[in-house]
């Protein structure tokens, strides 16, 4: 029974770790399909690591004996303990030695040298997946911004429909108005080529008719001339010619 | 302690505990577990890319059925890195100097490889022990030629690791017990030889991953051969 207890406080006990502990930590102490299953979201990585002097020794060492030794405090501790294993032998030199110091300076010289390049290598693959993941999201924005756009260009457009349709509406209006009227104009060119047929056939009659009557009186007239007409005509005209009275005259009339 | 040169070769003992375990499994808690996370720290991120590129290096020639080879090859890889390059530290003992963990490595590795191909496609893997366009005459020569090589294979690749890094850690122990014998008596020299060393430890750290490589790379070749 109390170590169902244990058990039922431990998970509370254990959330109150740090955070990186205790995520592990609560893998495996979690009953099983007795708690709610929330180990998202993730609490996030601490943005930088843990302070270090000399790549070895935590700074909270050094702040643990600062109170008691100041400052120099640790480096006394570390050169005694050094000068201590040194002159009692427990740490003998030898050859190892020599090839601990080659093999140390190789790798310090390596990480001082190449250290930030790595860590900036590192970041730089990092900020690629985010960028890719970030790149899709802008994507997606930036298509649905276009969307809108388009949508309000839409929108613009069905606001012009009233327009449209009445240019539409005028437009067919003078279509009707030409028609209507391209057919008065026809109706009336009939009507006149009719009416131009007639006053035609008039004149024309009226012209026939005269012509007629004046070849029937020339005719009447030329038939009704006797012989005895002519030679009455004939010699008053030689008089006329012969006495010279209205010769010029005559002359000039003929 | 006094040390000889070759105590650093001896299967690390505790009391009548033998060690040898722990050397072998110590290497991997060096190296961080992937988080559930989507961006990790640092360390985590590089160690994902190194995978990543060691992995498809290893897989890119090899057909589909090679890449269930991918797990294991790629383990191997980083087991024998990370074993040699913490064996070039002072006072560490390195597992892969010792010849029966080599071997225990390459034998099954490469017998795995040989039957797969015997088993699967006997012709084509027979075929392997003929290069193309040999003039009739040698042929049964080459025949043994190429069958003693092959049997051969396990051998060349236990040793070949073997030879190397006990080769490179002897040297390192000899050239530094010159340096410091020669320091009372004759500095110049011994400042001479300490600049041997310094340059011995970069040959050092670049063998051990070139071994390290070299062993999982022909492992893939001859699997590439065969499946």
């Amino acid at each position: 029974m109390l170590s169902r207890l244990v058990l039922r406080a431990a998970p509370a006990a254990l959330r109150s770790l740090p955070p990186p502990v205790a995520v592990g930590v609560l893998h495996t102490t979690r009953p099983l399909h007795t708690t709610q299953q929330s180990l998202a979201p993730l609490p996030p990585l601490p943005e930088k690591g843990g302070e270090v002097r000399y790549g070895l020794i935590p700074e909270e060492f050094f702040q643990f004996l600062y109170p008691k030794t100041g400052v120099t405090g640790p480096y006394m501790l570390g050169t005694g303990l050094l000068l201590y294993f040194l002159s009692k032998e427990i740490y003998v030199i030898n050859h190892e030695t020599v090839a601990a110091a080659c093999i140390l300076s190789v790798f310090i010289y390596g990480v001082k040298k190449y250290g930030s390049d790595v860590a900036a290598f590192a970041d730089k693959l990092n900020e690629e997946k985010v960028a890719k993941a970030l790149d899709v999201k802008n994507e997606a924005i930036k298509g649905l911004e276009t969307a809108i756009e388009q949508e309000k260009k839409e929108q613009w457009r069905v606001e012009g429909r009233s327009y449209l349709f009445d240019a539409k509406r005028n437009n067919i209006a003078m279509l009707l108005e030409t028609n209507y009227r391209e057919r008065l104009l026809m109706v009336y060119n009939e009507v006149k080529k009719r009416l131009d047929y007639q006053v035609a056939m008039q004149n024309l009659k009226r012209q026939k008719e005269q012509d007629h009557m004046i070849q029937w009186v020339e005719k009447n007239v030329v038939q009704s001339i006797t012989p005895q007409q002519v030679l009455a005509f004939l010699s008053l005209l030689y008089v006329l010619v012969y006495t010279n009275i209205c010769c010029p005259v005559i002359l000039a009339r003929c | 302690m006094n040390l000889s040169f070759f105590d650093q070769f001896t299967s690390p003992c505790l009391l009548g505990i033998p060690l040898i375990l722990i050397s072998l499994l110590f290497p991997a808690l060096l190296l961080p577990s992937p988080d559930n996370r989507w961006i990790t720290n640092r360390l985590s991120t590089l160690q994902s890319w190194f995978l990543h590129l060691v992995t498809k290096q290893l897989m890119m020639p090899l057909n589909k059925k090679g890449h269930k080879w991918a797990l294991i090859l790629t383990s191997l890889m980083t087991f024998l890195l990370m074993i040699n390059l913490l064996g070039l530290l002072p006072y560490t003992f390195t597992p892969t100097t010792q010849l029966s963990m080599n071997m225990a490595l390459a034998l099954p590795l490469w017998l795995a490889t040989l039957l797969t191909g015997m088993r699967n496609q006997p012709s084509i893997s027979l075929g392997h022990l003929l290069p193309e366009g040999t003039p009739t005459p040698l042929i049964p020569a080459l025949i043994l030629i190429e069958t003693t090589s092959l049997l051969i294979r396990p051998l060349a690749l236990g040793v070949r690791l073997t030879a190397n890094l006990t080769a490179g850690h002897l040297l390192i122990q000899l050239i530094s017990t010159a340096s410091i014998a020669l320091l009372p008596t004759i500095p110049t020299v011994s400042i001479l030889t300490t600049t041997i060393l310094l340059l011995l430890t970069l040959l050092e750290v670049a063998v051990a991953m070139i071994q390290a490589y070299v062993f999982v790379l022909l492992l893939s070749l001859y699997l590439q051969e065969n499946i």
